[in-house]
C-alpha cells in the first residue's frame, strides 16, 4: 500500500490542506514536491498524474485522486485513525459548507489578492515571449485567464475591492462560529478546520487590521489552538520557504 | 417532517427534490417564487441568509446548499443508498458535485437565463423590477440580479458554453467505461449532472446530440425515465420546469 502526495511548498492553501489531513490522520507518504516558480507542474511528467495541471494530487495504490475537498474526505474514508469529519450528519454538512466557503469564497478571494502581488515577482526575469509561453501550457481555461490578468496586473479595482470585502465580511462570520462553538463544525475538530487553518489563518499576518486579538478574540484563539497540535507542527517542521519572496 | 423550501423543479431544487424522491422521503413543500424575488423575503432570509433556495427543513434546523443536502438526506436516512459504498465512489461523486457546483450549474443557468429571460420578464416593468433588486439585503445577490438585467456579455456567454462543452467531453469520455457517473450504480453525481444537463437538448442542441454525444443522449433518456424523476419533476406550477430558469450562481471569480 503506497501513498504519494504531490504538492507545492511552502505547505498552504490546496496542498496544506491535505498535507496537514493525511498528518493528522497518522498516514505515512511519499513526498512529492513540485517546484511552482519552475514550473513543474505543466510538465509532461505531472500532466501525466493530472491532466489538468492542478495541484496537490494523492496517488493511493496506483490510482491518482485529484480535487483538494474531495482528497480530504476520500482519506477520512479510506484510512484508518482518528475521525477527521463529525458523526453527527448535521455537524457533517456544517463542515461541508465551511469547507466550500473556506476554499471557493474565501479561498479565490485570497487567491486573487495573492496572485496580483506575487505573479509578476513570480516569474522573475523571463521574457514576455517566455511568459506567454507559460501561460498557453496551463490547460485550464479559466485558471489560464486568472494568470494572466494577474502577470498583467488587470484584473479591475472593483473586483480586488470585493475580495476585500468578502474577506472582512468571512472573518466576521468565521468569529461567529468559533465564538459558538470550539471548532468550525461544532464540537469536534474537522477537515474545516484543516482548511480553515491553511486558506485563511495567514490572513492573520497578512492583514492584522483584519484578523486580530480585539476584532477577532476567538480566531486568534483557535489558531493558537491549531498550532500546538502535533500535526500541525510537524507540518510548519517540513514546510519550506522557496525563493519566492513575501507578499507587499 | 422534512420541509423543503424550492421553487420549480429544475437545477438545484431539482437535485433535493430527486434525491427525496429516489428515496421515498415524504415531505411538506413551500414554493418560493424566485422571480417574485420571494427568496430575499425575511422570513425566507431567517431559515438562509444568503435568500437561496433549496432549504431543507429538519428537526427545526435549515439546511442549504444541494450538494451537502443530498450528501446529509442520505446519511440520515438509509433507505435507498445514493452514494456509492466505496470509498474510491464515493470520492468521484464528490469531484463531480464540485464540477457541478462551480463550472457547470453556473454556465448551464447563464445560457438558459439568457434563454428564457425575456418572457419571464416581460410584462414586469423594468423600473419597478430594478427598485426590487435594489432592495435586495444581501449584497452578491443584489449584484447577480443587476447584472441579470443588463444584456449579456458575449464574452462570457462565449465562456459559458465552452465550461458546458468541456464537461459534455468528460461525461461523454465517462460512460463510454461506466453506465454511471460515480461507483457502479446510479447515485448523486447521476442526479446532479442531470438536473442541470436536462436544460442543455434546448440550448446547445449543436454540442448534446445523437451523433456528436450518444452515450450521454442515453444517459439521460434512462434518467429521464426513473419514476422518481418523472415524479419530482412533475412537483412545479408551470407546465415545464426546464422552460424557465433564475439567475445564479454566481461564476467562480478566480480561476
Amino acid at each position: 500500500m503506497t501513498v504519494e502526495l504531490y504538492f507545492f511548498q511552502p505547505l498552504g492553501t490546496n496542498s496544506g490542506r491535505v498535507f496537514l489531513t493525511l498528518l493528522e490522520k497518522g498516514v505515512a507518504f511519499v513526498e512529492r514536491e513540485l517546484i511552482g516558480p519552475e514550473f513543474e507542474h505543466l510538465q509532461p511528467a505531472y500532466l501525466a498524474v493530472n491532466p489538468r495541471g492542478q495541484v496537490p494530487s494523492l496517488v493511493h495504490d496506483g490510482q491518482v485522486y485529484t480535487e483538494g475537498r474531495a482528497i480530504c474526505e476520500y482519506i477520512d474514508e479510506a484510512f484508518s485513525g482518528p475521525p477527521l469529519r463529525p458523526r453527527a450528519p448535521l455537524e457533517r454538512w456544517s463542515m461541508r459548507r465551511w469547507c466550500r466557503l473556506i476554499e471557493t469564497d474565501l479561498g479565490r478571494s485570497l487567491m486573487m489578492i495573492h496572485w496580483n502581488r506575487i505573479v509578476p515577482t513570480f516569474v522573475g526575469g523571463r521574457s514576455p515571449e517566455e511568459v506567454e509561453k507559460i501561460l498557453e501550457s496551463v490547460p485550464d481555461p479559466d485558471r489560464r485567464r486568472a494568470w494572466r490578468s494577474a502577470y498583467l496586473q488587470q484584473t479591475p479595482a472593483h473586483d480586488l475591492a470585493e475580495s476585500q470585502r468578502r474577506l472582512r465580511s468571512g472573518a466576521q462570520s468565521i468569529e461567529t462560529a468559533l465564538r459558538a462553538a470550539p471548532w468550525m463544525a461544532g464540537s469536534s475538530f474537522s477537515l474545516a478546520d484543516i482548511d480553515l487553518l491553511n486558506f485563511f489563518a495567514f490572513v492573520a499576518q497578512w492583514s492584522p487590521d483584519i484578523v486580530n486579538e480585539v476584532a477577532t478574540p476567538c480566531t486568534v484563539a483557535w489558531i493558537q489552538r491549531m498550532e500546538e497540535r502535533p500535526a500541525v507542527r510537524e507540518m510548519r517542521a517540513r514546510s519550506r520557504r522557496r525563493a519566492t519572496p513575501p507578499p507587499r | 417532517m422534512l420541509e423543503l423550501y424550492h421553487w420549480e423543479p429544475n437545477a438545484a431544487c431539482a437535485r433535493v427534490m430527486i434525491c427525496l424522491a429516489e428515496k421515498q422521503l415524504d415531505y411538506r413543500s413551500h414554493y418560493v417564487d424566485i422571480l417574485a424575488l420571494e427568496q430575499y423575503r425575511p422570513e425566507h432570509l431567517e431559515r438562509n441568509a444568503r435568500g437561496e433556495v433549496p432549504v431543507l427543513v429538519h428537526e427545526g434546523r435549515a439546511l442549504t446548499e444541494a450538494s451537502f443536502i443530498c450528501e446529509y438526506l442520505d446519511e440520515v436516512f438509509d433507505s435507498r443508498p445514493l452514494r456509492p459504498a466505496h470509498a474510491r465512489g464515493r470520492w468521484q461523486l464528490r469531484v463531480w458535485q464540485k464540477e457541478v457546483d462551480e463550472a457547470l450549474a453556473p454556465s448551464v443557468i447563464e445560457l438558459a437565463w439568457q434563454r428564457y429571460r425575456q418572457p419571464l420578464l416581460a410584462g414586469r416593468p423594468g423600473e419597478e423590477l430594478r427598485q426590487h433588486i435594489e432592495q435586495i439585503p444581501v449584497r452578491e445577490k443584489r449584484d447577480l440580479w443587476s447584472r441579470a438585467l443588463c444584456a449579456a456579455d458575449p464574452e462570457q456567454l462565449a465562456r459559458a458554453r465552452i465550461r458546458v462543452g468541456r464537461a459534455l467531453a468528460r461525461i461523454e469520455a465517462h460512460l463510454s467505461s461506466e453506465p454511471w457517473l460515480a461507483g457502479s450504480d446510479f447515485s448523486l453525481a447521476d442526479i446532479a449532472v442531470y438536473s442541470y444537463f436536462n436544460y442543455l437538448p434546448a440550448l446547445c442542441a449543436d454540442l448534446l446530440n445523437e451523433h456528436a454525444t450518444p452515450r450521454t443522449v442515453a444517459w439521460l433518456r434512462t434518467l429521464a425515465a426513473r419514476s422518481a424523476v418523472r415524479a419530482a419533476l412533475s412537483r412545479g406550477r408551470g407546465e415545464d420546469p426546464y422552460a424557465v430558469a433564475a439567475p445564479g450562481p454566481e461564476q467562480i471569480r478566480w480561476g
